[in-house]
């Protein structure tokens, strides 16, 4: 039985009744055609078409992240990058007709093409970290709401398009404007038409930082369709939200944007620490801006069993709109530390690969932590300050290795 | 077993039945377990007890199921993101007695305990 006539099949079934006996309308006319399809597919373990080794976490919207230990190129393939969706993916994507609308406070509303994008402005490649605001929810004790991420929502892939700043002065940004709002194609998983999935921005400051890009390429070639083709932002160092997939208009503001998920609780912190699973009132939580110092062991994978007594431990580290200035290695639980070698980033917002020799004492099973600090002298902690949503886990990363 | 969860499970096992291409007989009766494997891959191994269905039903409209079940959190919690649900994301407000039932499934299963992924593990 192909799917389209699963599908007629499962339509034919009266499932109103099913509905109604628990009480109300599931809207089930949404939830079998696709979604009942999808949950049934990834239960069977079907592989995202361009991915490779990904962790699905959610099938609708798709959400998956990549295995620290896949992790391990210094620039992420697009087969590992990993897909953070809010709503339901566009069916078009194509590139030549695709347009990006700018307006709101400018003085002249632009509409541009793909084409006119490379046509009009300098085209420029970077290689850029794009994390999830959310990558380690999966840390926090008691658990926090949404996705539950472990370490593999980042990635840092080259990304070849137009300066965000060069096309917002090219429209001419007025004097009032305070904030970039973006909107992409995706559409609302509710179906609801008109309805923005997620609608987040930047302060304009952040938004003329030239390493910002609307980006059309990844990794040298077309953008995979869950990474936002055929037109994305990418905003480095901030909470990947502010990277709009699938962009199609960028607007100014005289106000703090709050579209879809720039309010309430969404990408939001509580102004203080509080104690584990305290509420905080929504009014009183502050919009993540840059991310945090963070770092990632990606070799050797985490229970790996060794003949040796040295081992290579390497991985990148990244801090939002600051470089990392030293990363350091310890296998006794923090006693002690080791300096690792730590690279230049290739270019400001690209991930610096580390890496460090150690030696272990002798047989046993040691975990590996690595602790990276950023340029201002903040370092990773040993355990993420809680937060009701689970956001800025930049704990430690740690691997347990045995040897023989 | 089968008799006991007779009432509730029959519609279930209908659609798993038409999913997985098997006919179910036309007054319904189903051809497969309510405990089965395949029962168990349409509810993603959520614990078979009161409230689950209206919990599948009502969550999976929109998203994933998965989105539900790979969290752990305390009733008011799940009660904040009902509410989050109705006020940003387009879901219906759920009649009392329902909203109850989807409140305890959730408290009993998916708390911070996270007692069903034990379960299922164990």
């Amino acid at each position: 039985m192909d799917f389209k006539q699963r599908r007629r099949f499962l339509k034919g079934a009266g499932f109103a009744a099913l509905g109604a006996a628990a009480g109300g309308a599931f809207r089930l006319d949404r939830w079998l055609p696709n979604g009942f399809l999808a949950t049934a597919e990834a239960a069977e373990g079907t592989p995202i078409a361009g991915k490779d080794g990904l962790t699905v976490l959610n099938d609708r919207p798709l959400n998956a992240e990549t295995p620290a230990h896949l992790l391990d190129d210094e620039i992420t393939p697009v087969a590992r990058h990993f897909i953070r969706n809010n709503g339901i993916v566009p069916t078009d994507m194509n590139p030549d007709t695709w347009t990006l609308r700018i307006d709101g406070l400018v003085e002249r509303p632009l509409t541009l093409s793909i084409e006119e994008l490379r046509r009009r402005f300098e085209v420029v490649t970077y290689r850029l970290v794009i994390e999830c605001g959310g990558n380690g929810r999966a840390g926090f004790e008691p658990p926090a709401r949404g996705n539950q991420w472990t370490h593999g929502a980042v990635g840092c892939s080259e990304w070849t398009g137009v300066r965000l700043a060069d096309v917002l002065k090219a429209a001419g940004y007025k004097e009032t404007a305070i904030y970039t709002a973006h909107e992409g194609a995706d559409l609302h998983l509710s179906g609801t038409p008109g309805k923005l999935p997620i609608s987040r921005g930047v302060p304009l400051k952040k938004a003329m930082d030239p390493y910002n890009l609307i980006a059309f390429e990844m990794n040298g070639g077309p953008l995979h369709p869950m990474n936002g083709a055929p037109l994305r932002l990418v905003v480095p160092g901030w909470p990947g939200s502010c990277s709009q997939k699938w962009l199609t208009r960028i607007w100014l503001r005289d106000v703090v944007h709050d579209g879809p998920k720039m309010t309430g609780s969404s990408y939001r912190v509580p102004p203080h620490p509080v104690a584990p699973g305290e509420s905080v009132p929504e009014e009183d939580m502050r919009i993540i801006h840059a991310m945090p110092v963070k770092s990632l062991i990606t070799s050797p994978r985490s229970g790996t069993a060794l003949d040796s007594s040295e081992l290579e431990v390497a991985g990148h580290a990244w801090a939002g709109d600051t470089d990392v200035a030293r990363v350091d290695v310890s296998i006794d639980y923090g006693a002690t530390w080791q300096a690792a070698e730590l690279a230049r980033p290739h270019n400001p917002h690209a991930w610096q690969r580390f890496s460090a020799n150690v030696r272990f004492p002798g047989p046993g099973y040691y975990q590996v932590w690595a602790r990276a600090t950023d340029g201002n002298g903040i370092s990773q902690p040993f355990t993420p300050a809680w937060n009701p949503k689970g956001y800025l886990n930049n704990a430690l990363h740690q691997v347990s290795v045995r040897v023989a | 077993m089968a008799a006991r969860h007779f009432g509730r499970a029959i519609l279930p096992v209908a659609i798993v039945a038409a999913f997985l291409g098997l006919n179910a007989s036309a007054d319904g009766e189903p051809e497969i377990d309510p405990e089965s494997e395949q029962e168990q891959t349409l509810f993603r191994g959520m614990p078979d007890a009161e409230g689950r269905l209206e919990v599948f039903g009502f969550c999976a409209s929109c998203h994933s199921i998965d989105l539900v079940l790979q969290q752990g959190l305390s009733r008011s919690v799940w009660e904040d993101v009902l509410v989050e649900m109705v006020r940003d994301q387009e879901m219906a407000p759920l009649r009392p007695d329902v909203r109850v039932k989807v409140l305890d499934y959730l408290e009993e299963y998916y708390g911070p305990d996270r007692k069903a992924r034990k379960e299922n593990s164990g």
